[in-house]
Protein backbone atom coordinates (compact mmCIF):
# COMPACT_ATOMS: atom_id res chain seq x y z
CA UNK A 1 0.00 0.00 0.00
CA UNK A 2 1.25 3.43 -1.00
CA UNK A 3 1.43 5.86 1.83
CA UNK A 4 0.29 9.36 0.71
CA UNK A 5 0.63 10.74 4.20
CA UNK A 6 -3.11 11.26 4.65
CA UNK A 7 -5.75 9.15 6.31
CA UNK A 8 -9.40 9.07 5.21
CA UNK A 9 -10.36 11.04 8.30
CA UNK A 10 -7.92 13.75 7.37
CA UNK A 11 -9.34 14.02 3.82
CA UNK A 12 -12.88 14.17 5.13
CA UNK A 13 -11.96 16.84 7.66
CA UNK A 14 -10.21 18.86 4.96
CA UNK A 15 -13.26 18.68 2.70
CA UNK A 16 -15.47 19.86 5.53
CA UNK A 17 -13.07 22.74 6.14
CA UNK A 18 -13.13 23.74 2.49
CA UNK A 19 -16.92 23.72 2.50
CA UNK A 20 -17.02 25.90 5.60
CA UNK A 21 -14.52 28.27 4.00
CA UNK A 22 -16.59 28.43 0.80
CA UNK A 23 -19.75 29.08 2.77
CA UNK A 24 -18.00 31.84 4.73
CA UNK A 25 -16.72 33.46 1.53
CA UNK A 26 -20.16 33.25 -0.09
CA UNK A 27 -21.78 35.19 2.74
CA UNK A 28 -18.85 37.50 3.45
CA UNK A 29 -18.14 38.63 -0.11
CA UNK A 30 -21.79 39.12 -1.00
CA UNK A 31 -22.12 41.12 2.22
CA UNK A 32 -19.30 43.41 1.10
CA UNK A 33 -20.88 43.69 -2.36
CA UNK A 34 -24.23 44.63 -0.90
CA UNK A 35 -22.54 47.16 1.40
CA UNK A 36 -20.78 48.87 -1.52
CA UNK A 37 -24.02 49.00 -3.51
CA UNK A 38 -25.99 50.32 -0.55
CA UNK A 39 -23.43 53.03 0.17
CA UNK A 40 -24.47 55.08 -2.84
CA UNK A 41 -28.16 54.28 -2.63
CA UNK A 42 -28.24 54.99 1.09
CA UNK A 43 -26.63 58.40 0.80
CA UNK A 44 -28.99 59.37 -2.00
CA UNK A 45 -31.88 58.03 0.10
CA UNK A 46 -30.87 60.13 3.11
CA UNK A 47 -30.54 63.17 0.84
CA UNK A 48 -33.99 62.64 -0.64
CA UNK A 49 -35.57 62.02 2.78
CA UNK A 50 -33.96 65.16 4.20
CA UNK A 51 -35.78 67.19 1.56
CA UNK A 52 -39.05 65.27 1.53
CA UNK A 53 -40.06 62.99 4.39
CA UNK A 54 -42.84 61.37 2.40
CA UNK A 55 -40.39 59.34 0.34
CA UNK A 56 -38.94 57.54 3.37
CA UNK A 57 -40.83 54.27 2.80
CA UNK A 58 -39.91 54.13 -0.86
CA UNK A 59 -36.22 54.92 -0.43
CA UNK A 60 -35.94 52.41 2.41
CA UNK A 61 -37.16 49.76 0.00
CA UNK A 62 -34.70 50.90 -2.67
CA UNK A 63 -31.84 50.90 -0.16
CA UNK A 64 -32.36 47.25 0.83
CA UNK A 65 -32.68 45.89 -2.71
CA UNK A 66 -28.94 45.00 -2.85
CA UNK A 67 -29.56 42.79 0.21
CA UNK A 68 -30.84 40.21 -2.27
CA UNK A 69 -27.21 39.52 -3.21
CA UNK A 70 -26.52 38.50 0.41
CA UNK A 71 -29.55 36.21 0.34
CA UNK A 72 -28.11 34.48 -2.73
CA UNK A 73 -24.82 34.13 -0.85
CA UNK A 74 -26.62 32.73 2.17
CA UNK A 75 -28.50 30.19 0.04
CA UNK A 76 -25.24 29.06 -1.57
CA UNK A 77 -23.64 28.79 1.87
CA UNK A 78 -26.50 26.68 3.21
CA UNK A 79 -26.38 24.41 0.13
CA UNK A 80 -22.67 23.93 0.70
CA UNK A 81 -23.02 23.10 4.36
CA UNK A 82 -26.08 20.82 4.30
CA UNK B 1 -5.47 72.75 -2.02
CA UNK B 2 -4.86 72.33 1.66
CA UNK B 3 -7.74 72.51 4.06
CA UNK B 4 -10.27 70.87 1.79
CA UNK B 5 -11.25 67.34 2.56
CA UNK B 6 -12.28 65.30 -0.40
CA UNK B 7 -14.31 62.84 1.68
CA UNK B 8 -16.16 59.90 0.24
CA UNK B 9 -18.15 59.91 -2.97
CA UNK B 10 -21.23 59.45 -0.77
CA UNK B 11 -21.04 63.11 0.27
CA UNK B 12 -21.36 64.12 -3.35
CA UNK B 13 -24.26 61.76 -3.89
CA UNK B 14 -26.03 63.09 -0.80
CA UNK B 15 -25.61 66.74 -1.73
CA UNK B 16 -26.43 66.28 -5.41
CA UNK B 17 -29.60 64.31 -4.60
CA UNK B 18 -30.76 67.09 -2.28
CA UNK B 19 -30.16 69.62 -5.05
CA UNK B 20 -32.16 67.51 -7.50
CA UNK B 21 -35.08 67.22 -5.08
CA UNK B 22 -35.03 70.98 -4.51
CA UNK B 23 -34.92 71.59 -8.22
CA UNK B 24 -38.01 69.48 -8.70
CA UNK B 25 -39.83 71.77 -6.24
CA UNK B 26 -39.19 74.94 -8.27
CA UNK B 27 -42.20 76.62 -9.82
CA UNK B 28 -43.07 74.91 -13.12
CA UNK B 29 -43.86 76.66 -16.39
CA UNK B 30 -47.62 76.04 -16.11
CA UNK B 31 -47.74 77.89 -12.81
CA UNK B 32 -46.02 80.91 -14.34
CA UNK B 33 -48.59 80.89 -17.12
CA UNK B 34 -51.35 80.77 -14.51
CA UNK B 35 -49.76 83.59 -12.55
CA UNK B 36 -49.71 85.77 -15.67
CA UNK B 37 -53.49 86.02 -15.36
CA UNK B 38 -53.47 86.80 -11.63
CA UNK B 39 -53.45 90.12 -9.80
CA UNK B 40 -50.69 91.06 -7.35
CA UNK B 41 -52.55 89.94 -4.17
CA UNK B 42 -53.38 86.65 -5.89
CA UNK B 43 -49.72 86.14 -6.83
CA UNK B 44 -48.70 86.91 -3.24
CA UNK B 45 -51.17 84.33 -1.97
CA UNK B 46 -50.06 81.82 -4.58
CA UNK B 47 -46.36 82.03 -3.71
CA UNK B 48 -47.36 82.08 -0.03
CA UNK B 49 -48.53 78.51 -0.56
CA UNK B 50 -45.23 77.35 -2.06
CA UNK B 51 -41.66 77.39 -0.76
CA UNK B 52 -42.00 81.05 0.17
CA UNK B 53 -44.62 80.45 2.84
CA UNK B 54 -42.47 81.07 5.91
CA UNK B 55 -41.08 84.36 4.51
CA UNK B 56 -44.51 85.64 3.44
CA UNK B 57 -45.92 84.78 6.90
CA UNK B 58 -42.97 86.29 8.72
CA UNK B 59 -42.89 89.54 6.75
CA UNK B 60 -46.63 89.88 6.29
CA UNK B 61 -46.94 92.12 9.35
CA UNK B 62 -44.18 94.57 8.40
CA UNK B 63 -44.64 94.85 4.62
CA UNK B 64 -47.49 94.80 2.17
CA UNK B 65 -48.12 94.69 -1.58
CA UNK B 66 -45.11 94.67 -3.85
CA UNK B 67 -42.65 95.28 -1.01
CA UNK B 68 -43.82 92.12 0.74
CA UNK B 69 -43.18 90.05 -2.39
CA UNK B 70 -39.78 91.66 -3.01
CA UNK B 71 -38.62 91.18 0.57
CA UNK B 72 -39.92 87.63 0.79
CA UNK B 73 -38.14 86.70 -2.43
CA UNK B 74 -34.84 88.23 -1.30
CA UNK B 75 -35.02 86.61 2.13
CA UNK B 76 -35.89 83.24 0.67
CA UNK B 77 -33.05 83.40 -1.85
CA UNK B 78 -30.53 84.35 0.81
CA UNK B 79 -31.76 81.67 3.21
CA UNK B 80 -31.73 79.03 0.49
CA UNK B 81 -28.20 79.86 -0.66
CA UNK B 82 -26.86 79.93 2.88
CA UNK B 83 -28.45 76.58 3.68
CA UNK B 84 -26.91 75.06 0.55
CA UNK B 85 -23.53 76.40 1.52
CA UNK B 86 -23.93 74.60 4.85
CA UNK B 87 -25.00 71.25 3.45
CA UNK B 88 -22.53 70.78 0.59
CA UNK B 89 -19.30 68.97 1.52
CA UNK B 90 -15.59 69.59 0.95
CA UNK B 91 -14.71 70.74 -2.54
CA UNK B 92 -18.31 71.43 -3.42
CA UNK B 93 -18.42 73.96 -0.58
CA UNK B 94 -15.27 75.60 -1.88
CA UNK B 95 -16.70 76.03 -5.38
CA UNK B 96 -20.15 77.02 -4.13
CA UNK B 97 -18.68 79.71 -1.89
CA UNK B 98 -16.61 80.89 -4.82
CA UNK B 99 -19.74 81.11 -7.00
CA UNK B 100 -21.75 82.91 -4.30
CA UNK B 101 -19.24 85.78 -4.07
CA UNK B 102 -21.25 87.33 -6.91
CA UNK B 103 -23.80 88.40 -4.30
CA UNK B 104 -21.12 90.12 -2.23
CA UNK B 105 -20.30 92.28 -5.23
CA UNK B 106 -23.96 93.06 -5.82
CA UNK B 107 -24.48 93.98 -2.16
CA UNK B 108 -21.35 96.10 -1.90
CA UNK B 109 -22.18 98.03 -5.06
CA UNK B 110 -25.74 98.56 -3.79
CA UNK B 111 -24.44 99.89 -0.48
CA UNK B 112 -21.94 102.18 -2.24
CA UNK B 113 -24.68 103.51 -4.52
CA UNK B 114 -27.04 103.98 -1.57
CA UNK B 115 -24.41 105.85 0.43
CA UNK B 116 -23.59 108.02 -2.56
CA UNK B 117 -27.28 108.96 -2.90
CA UNK B 118 -27.56 109.51 0.86
CA UNK B 119 -30.22 106.84 1.34
CA UNK B 120 -31.37 105.79 4.82
CA UNK B 121 -29.64 102.62 6.12
CA UNK B 122 -33.04 100.91 6.55
CA UNK B 123 -33.91 101.53 2.92
CA UNK B 124 -30.57 100.13 1.70
CA UNK B 125 -31.01 97.08 3.88
CA UNK B 126 -34.33 96.29 2.22
CA UNK B 127 -32.72 95.72 -1.17
CA UNK B 128 -29.72 93.65 -0.04
CA UNK B 129 -29.57 89.90 -0.57
CA UNK B 130 -27.14 88.47 1.99
CA UNK B 131 -26.47 85.28 0.05
CA UNK B 132 -22.69 85.54 -0.26
CA UNK B 133 -19.73 85.48 2.10
CA UNK B 134 -20.70 88.80 3.65
CA UNK B 135 -23.56 87.82 5.94
CA UNK B 136 -26.27 89.98 7.49
CA UNK B 137 -24.01 91.15 10.34
CA UNK B 138 -21.15 92.12 8.03
CA UNK B 139 -23.55 93.96 5.75
CA UNK B 140 -25.18 95.76 8.70
CA UNK B 141 -21.74 96.97 9.71
CA UNK B 142 -21.14 98.27 6.18
CA UNK B 143 -24.53 100.01 6.06
CA UNK B 144 -23.76 101.76 9.34
CA UNK B 145 -20.72 103.47 7.79
CA UNK B 146 -21.21 107.11 6.87
CA UNK B 147 -19.71 107.51 3.42
CA UNK B 148 -18.73 105.33 0.42
CA UNK B 149 -15.05 105.84 1.33
CA UNK B 150 -15.67 104.51 4.82
CA UNK B 151 -17.53 101.51 3.38
CA UNK B 152 -14.56 100.81 1.10
CA UNK B 153 -12.22 101.14 4.07
CA UNK B 154 -14.27 98.59 6.03
CA UNK B 155 -13.87 96.10 3.17
CA UNK B 156 -10.10 95.97 3.57
CA UNK B 157 -9.03 92.34 3.47
CA UNK B 158 -11.76 91.23 1.06
CA UNK B 159 -10.68 89.75 -2.25
CA UNK B 160 -12.14 92.56 -4.27
CA UNK B 161 -10.81 95.38 -2.11
CA UNK B 162 -7.92 96.28 -4.49
CA UNK B 163 -10.43 96.90 -7.31
CA UNK B 164 -12.61 99.09 -5.09
CA UNK B 165 -9.59 101.00 -3.83
CA UNK B 166 -8.45 101.63 -7.41
CA UNK B 167 -11.81 102.48 -8.97
CA UNK B 168 -13.76 104.21 -6.19
CA UNK B 169 -12.21 107.71 -6.55
CA UNK B 170 -13.10 107.73 -10.26
CA UNK B 171 -16.61 106.48 -9.55
CA UNK B 172 -17.11 109.17 -6.89
CA UNK B 173 -15.85 111.82 -9.27
CA UNK B 174 -18.07 110.85 -12.17
CA UNK B 175 -21.01 109.82 -9.97
CA UNK B 176 -21.35 106.57 -11.91
CA UNK B 177 -20.53 103.17 -10.47
CA UNK B 178 -20.90 101.36 -13.80
CA UNK B 179 -17.17 101.11 -14.46
CA UNK B 180 -16.45 100.00 -10.89
CA UNK B 181 -19.15 97.35 -11.21
CA UNK B 182 -17.73 96.07 -14.51
CA UNK B 183 -14.28 95.81 -13.02
CA UNK B 184 -15.59 93.99 -9.94
CA UNK B 185 -17.41 91.42 -12.05
CA UNK B 186 -14.40 90.95 -14.31
CA UNK B 187 -12.35 90.37 -11.17
CA UNK B 188 -14.99 87.92 -9.95
CA UNK B 189 -14.83 85.85 -13.13
CA UNK B 190 -11.02 85.93 -13.16
CA UNK B 191 -11.07 84.70 -9.58
CA UNK B 192 -13.54 81.92 -10.47
CA UNK B 193 -11.21 80.73 -13.22
CA UNK B 194 -8.28 80.86 -10.79
CA UNK B 195 -10.22 78.87 -8.16
CA UNK B 196 -11.17 76.25 -10.75
CA UNK B 197 -7.64 75.84 -12.09
CA UNK B 198 -5.65 75.77 -8.89
CA UNK B 199 -5.84 71.99 -8.58
CA UNK B 200 -8.84 71.30 -6.36
CA UNK B 201 -10.50 68.05 -7.41
CA UNK B 202 -13.46 68.66 -9.75
CA UNK B 203 -12.10 72.05 -10.82
CA UNK B 204 -12.05 71.18 -14.51
CA UNK B 205 -15.83 70.54 -14.44
CA UNK B 206 -16.39 73.86 -12.64
CA UNK B 207 -14.27 75.51 -15.32
CA UNK B 208 -16.60 74.20 -18.02
CA UNK B 209 -19.49 75.99 -16.32
CA UNK B 210 -17.48 79.21 -15.93
CA UNK B 211 -16.51 79.19 -19.63
CA UNK B 212 -20.14 78.72 -20.64
CA UNK B 213 -21.29 81.49 -18.31
CA UNK B 214 -18.63 83.91 -19.58
CA UNK B 215 -19.42 83.10 -23.23
CA UNK B 216 -23.15 83.60 -22.84
CA UNK B 217 -22.60 86.78 -20.82
CA UNK B 218 -20.28 88.17 -23.52
CA UNK B 219 -22.71 87.31 -26.31
CA UNK B 220 -25.57 88.92 -24.37
CA UNK B 221 -23.44 92.01 -23.85
CA UNK B 222 -22.64 92.17 -27.55
CA UNK B 223 -26.35 92.08 -28.37
CA UNK B 224 -27.01 94.75 -25.75
CA UNK B 225 -24.28 96.98 -27.17
CA UNK B 226 -25.76 96.56 -30.65
CA UNK B 227 -29.22 97.42 -29.35
CA UNK B 228 -27.75 100.54 -27.74
CA UNK B 229 -25.85 101.39 -30.97
CA UNK B 230 -22.57 101.58 -29.10
CA UNK B 231 -19.69 101.22 -31.51
CA UNK B 232 -16.84 102.29 -29.27
CA UNK B 233 -14.03 100.08 -28.04
CA UNK B 234 -15.81 97.22 -26.31
CA UNK B 235 -12.69 95.42 -25.15
CA UNK B 236 -13.04 96.90 -21.70
CA UNK B 237 -16.63 95.69 -21.39
CA UNK B 238 -15.95 92.08 -22.31
CA UNK B 239 -15.06 89.37 -19.82
CA UNK B 240 -11.84 87.51 -20.59
CA UNK B 241 -11.50 83.80 -19.83
CA UNK B 242 -14.20 82.36 -22.08
CA UNK B 243 -13.77 80.50 -25.35
CA UNK B 244 -13.79 83.79 -27.31
CA UNK B 245 -10.75 86.05 -27.35
CA UNK B 246 -11.50 89.65 -26.39
CA UNK B 247 -10.12 90.80 -29.77
CA UNK B 248 -12.53 88.49 -31.56
CA UNK B 249 -15.41 89.96 -29.61
CA UNK B 250 -14.21 93.44 -30.51
CA UNK B 251 -14.17 92.47 -34.18
CA UNK B 252 -17.68 90.99 -33.90
CA UNK B 253 -19.02 94.14 -32.27
CA UNK B 254 -17.78 96.14 -35.26
CA UNK B 255 -20.12 94.38 -37.69
CA UNK B 256 -22.99 96.64 -38.73
CA UNK B 257 -25.58 94.24 -40.01
CA UNK B 258 -27.44 91.99 -37.53
CA UNK B 259 -27.51 89.00 -39.92
CA UNK B 260 -23.84 89.37 -40.68
CA UNK B 261 -23.11 89.56 -36.95
CA UNK B 262 -25.09 86.39 -36.20
CA UNK B 263 -23.38 84.55 -39.09
CA UNK B 264 -19.95 85.58 -37.83
CA UNK B 265 -20.91 84.51 -34.31
CA UNK B 266 -22.18 81.16 -35.56
CA UNK B 267 -18.85 80.46 -37.20
CA UNK B 268 -17.15 80.78 -33.80
CA UNK B 269 -19.65 78.73 -31.81
CA UNK B 270 -19.51 74.95 -31.63
CA UNK B 271 -22.37 74.21 -29.26
CA UNK B 272 -25.42 73.01 -31.25
CA UNK B 273 -28.15 74.36 -28.91
CA UNK B 274 -26.53 77.80 -29.01
CA UNK B 275 -26.32 77.65 -32.82
CA UNK B 276 -30.03 76.83 -32.96
CA UNK B 277 -30.86 79.63 -30.54
CA UNK B 278 -28.81 82.13 -32.58
CA UNK B 279 -30.70 81.06 -35.69
CA UNK B 280 -34.02 81.42 -33.86
CA UNK B 281 -33.27 84.97 -32.71
CA UNK B 282 -32.14 86.11 -36.15
CA UNK B 283 -35.28 88.10 -36.82
CA UNK B 284 -35.76 89.29 -33.23
CA UNK B 285 -35.06 92.90 -32.39
CA UNK B 286 -36.35 93.01 -28.80
CA UNK B 287 -33.29 92.72 -26.59
CA UNK B 288 -35.15 91.11 -23.69
CA UNK B 289 -36.29 88.24 -25.93
CA UNK B 290 -32.72 87.68 -27.13
CA UNK B 291 -31.47 87.69 -23.54
CA UNK B 292 -34.14 85.27 -22.36
CA UNK B 293 -33.43 82.92 -25.28
CA UNK B 294 -29.69 82.94 -24.53
CA UNK B 295 -30.27 82.42 -20.81
CA UNK B 296 -32.53 79.49 -21.59
CA UNK B 297 -29.77 77.98 -23.76
CA UNK B 298 -27.29 78.42 -20.92
CA UNK B 299 -29.58 76.73 -18.39
CA UNK B 300 -30.40 73.86 -20.74
CA UNK B 301 -26.76 73.34 -21.56
CA UNK B 302 -25.83 73.36 -17.86
CA UNK B 303 -28.57 70.84 -17.20
CA UNK B 304 -27.14 68.61 -19.92
CA UNK B 305 -23.63 68.97 -18.49
CA UNK B 306 -24.88 68.17 -14.99
CA UNK B 307 -26.24 64.89 -16.30
CA UNK B 308 -22.91 64.06 -17.87
CA UNK B 309 -21.20 64.74 -14.53
CA UNK B 310 -23.94 63.73 -12.07
CA UNK B 311 -21.77 63.91 -8.96
CA UNK B 312 -19.90 67.17 -9.38
CA UNK B 313 -20.41 70.85 -8.66
CA UNK B 314 -22.74 71.16 -11.65
CA UNK B 315 -26.02 69.91 -10.11
CA UNK B 316 -25.46 72.42 -7.29
CA UNK B 317 -24.76 75.30 -9.68
CA UNK B 318 -27.72 74.35 -11.88
CA UNK B 319 -30.02 74.59 -8.89
CA UNK B 320 -28.49 77.87 -7.70
CA UNK B 321 -28.91 79.41 -11.15
CA UNK B 322 -32.45 78.14 -11.63
CA UNK B 323 -33.42 79.43 -8.21
CA UNK B 324 -31.95 82.80 -9.12
CA UNK B 325 -34.09 82.95 -12.26
CA UNK B 326 -37.17 81.78 -10.37
CA UNK B 327 -36.80 84.70 -8.00
CA UNK B 328 -36.11 87.05 -10.92
CA UNK B 329 -39.22 85.76 -12.71
CA UNK B 330 -41.46 86.20 -9.68
CA UNK B 331 -40.07 89.67 -9.12
CA UNK B 332 -40.68 90.60 -12.76
CA UNK B 333 -44.20 89.22 -12.54
CA UNK B 334 -45.01 91.10 -9.34
CA UNK B 335 -43.45 94.35 -10.57
CA UNK B 336 -45.15 94.03 -13.93
CA UNK B 337 -48.54 93.43 -12.36
CA UNK B 338 -47.97 96.39 -10.04
CA UNK B 339 -47.28 98.54 -13.09
CA UNK B 340 -50.42 97.20 -14.78
CA UNK B 341 -48.64 95.51 -17.69
CA UNK B 342 -50.65 92.89 -19.61
CA UNK B 343 -49.77 89.20 -19.17
CA UNK B 344 -48.66 88.69 -22.78
CA UNK B 345 -46.07 91.42 -22.50
CA UNK B 346 -44.73 90.05 -19.19
CA UNK B 347 -44.38 86.57 -20.62
CA UNK B 348 -41.56 87.76 -22.87
CA UNK B 349 -39.49 88.69 -19.82
CA UNK B 350 -39.75 85.38 -17.99
CA UNK B 351 -37.11 82.66 -18.17
CA UNK B 352 -39.33 79.58 -18.13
Amino acid sequence: MVDVGMTLEMVQASQLGMKALGAGLAVGLTGIGAGVAEMAIGSAAVGATAENRDVFGLVLLLTVIPETIVIFGLVVALLLLF
Amino acid sequence: MAGISSGLATNYIYACTRMRVRRSLLIPREDYLRMLNMSLPEITRFIGETNYRSEIDELGTSFSGINLVEEALSWNLAKEYQSILELVPGELKYFTASYLRRWDIQNVVTILRGKMQGMRPGKIKEVLIPAGKLDKIALDRLIAEESPERVAEALKGERFYPVIERELPRAMETGSFAHLENELYKGYYARLVADATEGVKGGEIFLKYIRLEIDIRNIQNLFRLRAGHIREDVRELMIPGGSFKVEELQRLSGLEDQDEFIDALKRQVKMTPLLNALEAIRGTTAIHEIEVALTRVQLDQMERMSKRYPFSILPVIVYLEEKKYEVANLRALARGKEAGLPGERLQGYLVM
